[in-house]
């Protein structure tokens, strides 16, 4: 599966490779902002498309390395090959009424879990790095990270509180 | 002054209802004009101002222009483009030029109508391209190149046409020394231009407004074309942070291009002597040329008749280009003409780049219907 990449004047980055069963691919970053996907069946004249924003296109892009999407809680892997195939998830969370009122501390997140809460979203704002005396309300949403079973232990420590 | 602001506001009524319909905005800007100015209500008139901000408008496309010739790039695969481009050259020009003188033009009018008939529009073309999904065609390819290829054509047409009577050693020499100092700032500079660009605050803007500014004054004083020294300093800062300097010239250029086209259409007058026939053969022969230029491309670069309909297809848009030809060279009879067509064309062209996989198919499906016997013939 090689990956040609080709610079077009006035339109942008093209990167095609065809896959093993003989499909191709394309993708275009162009000027104007937007990514463009064509897929082109083997055997097929005419190829399909499908134009996405930049946020959609990694979207997309999260979706292919295999991370889960839920409809309004989404996780994204990552995996670090220099650091031993580390890999780390984030995952959002809404808070549930069950849990409302209570600080980080009180749920003792990281210690019964692992996982740490690094944002909350709150009404459109970001509260980044919460203390320990943070207070969630019912509707945040909170951004975790940690390990795929740390993560996992979290969503069932919170809906049986 | 109250002209200018109602062109100004038309412009951006019909801008956004050209987004909406996905339609290009200049034939709409230049209708704008005709119907505002001396050919219609009579309501705007080209005066001082207009005249600063359509100047703004040229020397701010020309700009854009050098910033993405990308010469180091043509010269990596240069048999593709030379094929196709001068294909498009000889067929479009040829005829454009033939017709035009035909019909009566003296020769340099001729020249010009030709070369406004040749040159397509780079942006409606790509925007179209985009638009419509057809990037992973193996023809955008080709047409890409083709506007690439015009472009060099279209420099080296204007420096032709603005040497005029001059002496051609000195004008060269004038010239070479021009582009030379540039280079030189674009190479020793590099440093210094690209921390300017990378400031957050005023400096970059005002710094490529006044690049080109100054550029094209100081050309005036020593006498060469603005319109080279302009494009060649878009290539030569090209050379530094292409990308920063495209995104703080798109600004201006957006805005007085748009008045650069709204009033070419304020000066275009129909009392001018160019008969109907006249305009309406033009226009006819300016989507005939590209056929047959496309057809011919598309068979020597592809090997495919359905290719070339394709290329067709996409590069019938004439607009910006034209439009600065007129206005520099043309004579008044020469901007009625170059108007409808870019009109005409444009319209046309959106059309046609919509529709092509839809009439490749039917052609497709019309071949397989009228060649059954043959197909049963080879079964046997």
């Amino acid at each position: 599966m090689p990956l040609r990449s080709q610079n077009l004047p006035g339109i942008g980055t093209k990167y095609e490779f065809s896959t093993d069963k003989g499909d191709t691919v394309a993708i275009f970053f162009t000027r104007t902002g937007t990514v463009q996907m064509y897929t082109l069946q083997q055997g097929c004249q005419t190829p399909s498309a499908a134009e996405m924003t930049p946020m959609e296109a990694r979207r997309l892009g999260n979706i292919l390395t295999g991370a889960i999407i839920e409809a309004d809680q989404e996780s994204v892997e990552i995996a670090f090959s220099a650091l031993a195939d580390l890999r780390i998830t984030l995952h959002t969370l809404i808070i549930p009424a069950s849990i409302d009122g209570k600080t980080i501390e009180d749920l003792q997140i990281r210690a019964k879990t692992g996982a740490t809460v690094i944002a909350v979203s709150r009404h459109s704002m970001n509260i980044i790095n919460p203390p320990a005396s943070f207070v969630f309300e019912a509707g945040d949403t909170a951004l975790v990270i940690g390990e795929t079973d740390q993560i996992k232990k979290l969503e069932r420590e919170i809906s049986v509180e | 002054m109250e002209g200018f602001i109602i062109a100004l506001f038309v412009c951006m009524v019909l801008a956004l209802i050209s987004k909406y319909l996905k339609v290009p905005a200049i034939p709409f800007y230049i209708l704008a004009g005709v119907v505002l100015g001396k050919a219609g209500l009579g309501i705007v008139h080209s005066n001082e101002i207009s005249h600063f901000f359509s100047e703004m408008g040229l020397l701010f496309l020309l700009f854009f222009m050098g910033l993405e010739l990308k010469l180091d790039k043509m010269i990596a695969d240069p048999s593709k483009l030379l094929t196709s481009g001068l294909i498009g050259l000889a067929v479009d020009m040829g005829i454009g030029f033939t017709a035009a003188y035909l019909l009566g033009f003296s020769l340099q009018e001729a020249f010009i109508i030709g070369t406004a008939f040749y040159i397509t529009s780079t942006a409606i073309v790509i925007t179209s391209l985009i638009e419509n999904r057809k990037l992973m065609q193996r023809e955008t390819e080709t047409i890409i190149w083709l506007e690439v290829f015009e472009d060099i054509v279209l420099i080296i047409i204007i420096a032709l046409l603005s040497m005029g009577n001059e002496n051609l050693l000195f004008f060269f020499v004038k010239i070479a020394l021009a582009l030379g100092v540039m280079y030189l700032i674009a190479h020793y500079g590099k440093e210094f231009l690209i921390s300017l660009l990378d400031r957050g605050d005023e400096i970059p803007l005002l710094f490529t407004f006044a690049a080109v500014l100054i550029t094209a004054s100081l050309s005036i004083f020593i006498g060469v074309p603005e319109t080279m020294m302009v494009i060649a300093l878009g290539a030569a800062l090209a050379t530094t942070d292409p990308e920063a300097f495209e995104q703080h010239a798109r600004p201006f250029k957006d805005v007085f291009l748009v008045m650069f086209f709204v009033f070419f259409g304020v000066t275009i007058d129909f009392s001018t002597g160019v008969d109907l026939f006249t305009i309406v053969v033009i226009c006819l022969l300016a989507v005939v040329s590209k056929l047959i230029s496309g057809l011919l491309i598309g068979i020597a670069v592809h090997g495919s008749a359905l290719s070339g309909l394709e290329i067709w297809a996409n590069t019938i848009s004439r607009g910006e280009f034209s439009i600065a030809l007129a206005v520099l060279y043309g004579s008044p009879v020469v901007g009625t003409v170059v108007a409808v067509l870019v009109i005409f064309t444009t319209l046309v062209g959106a059309f046609t780049s919509k529709y092509s996989t839809w009439m490749r198919r039917a052609i497709v499906r019309l071949g397989r219907r009228s060649a059954p016997p043959r197909r049963l013939h080879l079964k046997h």
